[in-house]
């Protein structure tokens, strides 16, 4: 496997699970709910999703459904395909929400610790439900039919072998470039720590990336490096695979969901949100119906996780109820804290670190029977990054982000007393 | 011969609460004195039966030479004080530092919640996911069957000796005495009640209410009569007949969470320890302004509820007869429950909390055929009916 597979693969993880924990951090850094269940829309999401969107009948599947929405809008025309498939990620979306109000009613009244326990309680109990009820979405079996929207258009190819490769390889390129250009930028922006540890990371990284492979599989490997998004395989006169596509579309989907949670939190509503992460007291004071607020962030949030799972069901092609433990809601928590709770390209941040030490530990070579010793040092090590970032760092290592209208008696470099 | 049935299901929910009763005590101790809502409970759970499992059986565990097996008693004592050694590990490593920086209840969760992960990851890293058992003898149940006949109750023991049903006992109380047995019963209780209760003031503090007193007594009058007054049997031609499946494991588990709970009361209520705990947990500069060593307190709160988490953990590893790194996870849930329905500022309303929760989970698993993956999901439905009419729980206030 090329090395620029293994980091569209790991780059199409890390933009999702960003946007799951983007969700996250719009209950848990900005609004101040401990959603342990966070894991629980995720799985909404993906479901709702694949059951709206998938064949009726399928074989193998014997649950409800699915309802063939990108089949039945096809008919509109060349794009209705995909446009049923949208559909189907809106209705995960507002299933995810829906489910979040039902858990939010009765505990968001409460103090912030039992939402934390009831909502760990409830996505628990979900997971119970979806594995045991084979009626519902074929119980442990899971759901291998998930529509792929647009899977026939791939590989796309523009002509002639050369005439790809020159018009994705420029593509590629000038992504580079782009990427250079903002690292340039923030190293000028950093302090003398800062621009330490950028300069030997991304000096590490470029020459993983492109000078070990060039000494082990010459040119074609460099060539495949950096024209990324061309794939020479990919049809008879190569072009750009499926893979390469939901890359994308997750990343795509990331920058919308990452526009949408600024546009929230840096408007007056959001103001009003991070106020209740405060003291709930205050807007309560101005007369703002605080847990109504509390409720339409739980739901925004919610909905985000929703669509995260919808991409992530389309990223792998198979959905089941083992892929959505507990585990995953407390891996987001630990990508928020690192990155900078309330901070959302410190998710992006945390999510890539996270995610890069977790996938990068698969080269270490060991047996196959310390198998489950390896998972459970990574765990061991994640729950003490967790507990050593929160006493020596918690306001994680971006910080707070800066807002367009912050709160009074805060100064701008952002503060930490919500940590 | 008949089948078990609400009787016997009630009889496991007792046990059931038992357990959870004894992990929601530490829970609350922690929740309602240290401020932490510990989600690191259930693998405490966790660790405290493996430390016994270390005594007790340490050929099953890969690193550990088999240097023999202590006795399962043995083994259960010394791992109860090494899990309050590592609770105070936990307090002084952990939680204090984040006592100190003035950490808020937010952070207390997270933080709880990565040592959580560490331990229970500890315990796959040590030993790995296979389950494993106690060393324990073998323990032979005992069933009674009631019948309820025309002319009173009969009740026949049997046992499964050497893979035959062997009938160990026969005998019956006629309705004269069950119903003079009752009224003897609510008589004691009453009598006990009266006997103890008092003018009560602000500064009243009973060892034992009177009411739970009286209760008490009566469910000794019931037991007492039930076991030397035993008649003639009273026939076998029943209209109504049910089971109850009962061992030393049933008795034990009930003894040793009561005396655990008999113990922390006394604790809490009579030594100049328990005030301060109980001060303590009211308001904590107020405790410290009247001379009370908060540190000292916190240390042996933690202390206390590790202990009593490996107390729960090893009698959940002994009545299951399993082990798993997962086991104490799988109680976190239930017990988070009863603590959130007694109240989370009470002791007792932890354990009445337990009570409901396991009678609940194990009844309801009963009653609703096909259930008994949503054992869980029937305390929570619970919970949150609880939440939504009485939020501050049935027992305190928040």
């Amino acid at each position: 496997m090329a090395v620029a597979d293994f980091i569209i693969s790991l780059l199409t993880f890390i933009s999702i699970y960003s946007l799951f924990g983007i969700g996250l951090n719009l209950k848990f850094g900005f609004t101040g709910l401990i959603d342990f269940g966070h894991v629980a829309y995720f799985m909404i999401g993906a479901y709702v999703t694949v059951v709206l969107t998938m064949p009726a009948g399928a074989a193998g599947y014997s649950g409800i459904g699915g309802f063939a929405l990108p089949a039945i809008f096809s008919a509109l025309g060349p794009l209705g395909s995909l446009f049923g498939w949208i559909l189907g990620v809106l209705g995960g979306m507002i299933a995810a929400a829906i489910v979040s109000l039902a858990v939010g009613i009765p505990t968001l009244r409460l103090r912030e610790d039992y939402l934390a326990i009831t909502a760990l309680g409830i996505a628990t109990i979900l997971t119970t439900v979806v594995n045991d009820e084979e009626w519902l979405f074929n119980g442990p079996f899971g759901i291998n039919t998930v529509h792929s929207p647009l899977r026939d258009v791939f590989p796309v190819s523009v002509g002639s072998f050369t005439l790809n490769m020159v018009v994705f390889g420029a593509l590629s390129i000038a992504v580079f470039a782009f990427t250079g250009y903002w690292l340039v930028r923030v190293f000028q922006r950093q302090g003398r720590r800062g621009k330490l540890i950028l300069g030997v990371l991304v000096p590490l990284i470029a020459v993983w990336y492109f000078v070990l492979p060039t000494l082990s599989g010459g040119m074609v490997e460099l060539t495949r490096n950096t024209l990324w998004l061309f794939d020479p395989t990919a049809g008879p006169n190569g072009g750009i695979d499926y893979d390469r596509f939901i890359l994308l579309v997750s990343v795509a989907a990331l920058g919308g969901g990452y526009w949408l949670t600024e546009r929230t939190i840096n408007s007056p509503y959001g103001r009003i949100l991070r106020s209740i992460r405060e003291d709930e007291d205050v807007p309560r004071a101005l007369g703002k119906e605080t847990f109504q607020y509390k409720l339409q962030a739980l739901m925004l949030g919610s909905a985000l996780a929703g669509a995260a799972g919808a991409l992530w069901a389309i990223n792998i092609g198979f959905i089941a109820p083992d892929q959505f433990a507990a585990t995953i809601t407390f891996y987001a928590f630990t990508a928020v804290i690192v990155g900078g709770t309330a901070n959302n390209k410190g998710v992006i941040l945390g999510t890539a670190f996270f995610w890069g030490i977790r996938n990068g530990t698969r080269f270490i070579d060991v047996p196959s029977q310390y198998s489950i010793q390896l998972a459970a040092a990574r765990l061991m090590l994640i729950g003490l990054v967790l507990i050593l970032i929160l006493y020596y760092r918690p306001e994680g290592l971006l910080g707070e982000q800066d807002y367009d209208i912050p709160l009074p008696s805060r100064n701008t470099s952002g503060g930490t007393d919500d940590v | 011969m008949v089948s078990a049935g609400l009787l016997d299901a009630t009889v496991q929910g007792v046990i059931t609460g038992a357990i959870i009763a004894g992990g929601a005590l530490g829970l609350s101790l922690i929740y309602d004195i240290a401020e932490v809502p510990n989600f690191a409970h259930g693998d405490m759970i966790t660790i405290g039966a493996y430390m016994a499992l270390v005594f007790n059986n340490p050929g099953e565990i890969p690193f550990l030479p088999n240097f023999g097996s202590a006795p399962f008693v043995l083994a259960a004592v010394i791992g109860v004080v090494l899990a309050g050694v590592l609770g105070a590990v936990y307090e002084l490593a952990i939680f204090r530092k984040f006592r100190e920086k003035d950490a808020d209840l937010i952070t207390m969760v997270i933080v709880s919640l990565g040592l959580a992960l560490v331990l229970r990851n500890a315990v796959l890293f040590l030993v790995g996911s296979k389950n494993i058992q106690y060393q324990t003898q073998r323990v032979i149940t005992t069933n009674f069957d009631f019948l309820v006949t025309q002319s009173g109750l009969t009740v026949t023991s049997t046992q499964r000796q050497a893979g035959e049903l062997v009938t160990t006992g026969e005998w019956g109380y006629p309705w004269w005495l069950i119903v003079a047995g009752l009224l003897a019963a609510v008589a004691v209780g009453y009598a006990i009640f009266a006997f103890y209760r008092e003018e009560e003031d602000f500064t009243t503090v009973h060892l034992i209410p009177p009411k739970i007193m009286g209760a008490a007594g009566s469910i000794a009058t019931v037991l007492l009569l039930g076991v030397f007054a035993r008649l003639d049997p009273q026939g076998t031609d029943y209209i109504l007949g049910t089971q109850i499946g009962l061992n030393v494991k049933h008795i034990t588990i009930l003894a040793v969470v009561i005396a655990a709970m008999f113990i922390l009361n006394v604790i809490l209520k009579t030594t100049k320890l328990g005030r301060a705990m109980r001060a303590t947990a009211d308001n904590m500069d107020l405790a410290q302004v009247r001379g009370v060593n908060a540190d000292r307190v916190q240390l042996i709160v933690w202390v206390v509820a590790a202990m009593l988490a490996a107390l729960a953990g090893i009698l959940t590893g002994w009545f299951a007869t399993n082990l798993t790194p997962n086991m104490g996870f799988a109680l976190l849930l239930p017990i988070f429950a009863a603590v959130i329905l007694g109240g989370i500022s009470s002791p007792y309303g932890a354990v009445a909390g337990a009570m409901i929760i396991g009678l609940s989970m194990d009844v309801g698993v009963y009653l609703i055929p096909g259930s008994s993956t949503y054992r869980v999901a029937i305390a929570f439905v619970i919970l949150i009916g609880v939440l939504l009419v009485k939020p501050e729980g049935i027992w305190g206030d928040v």
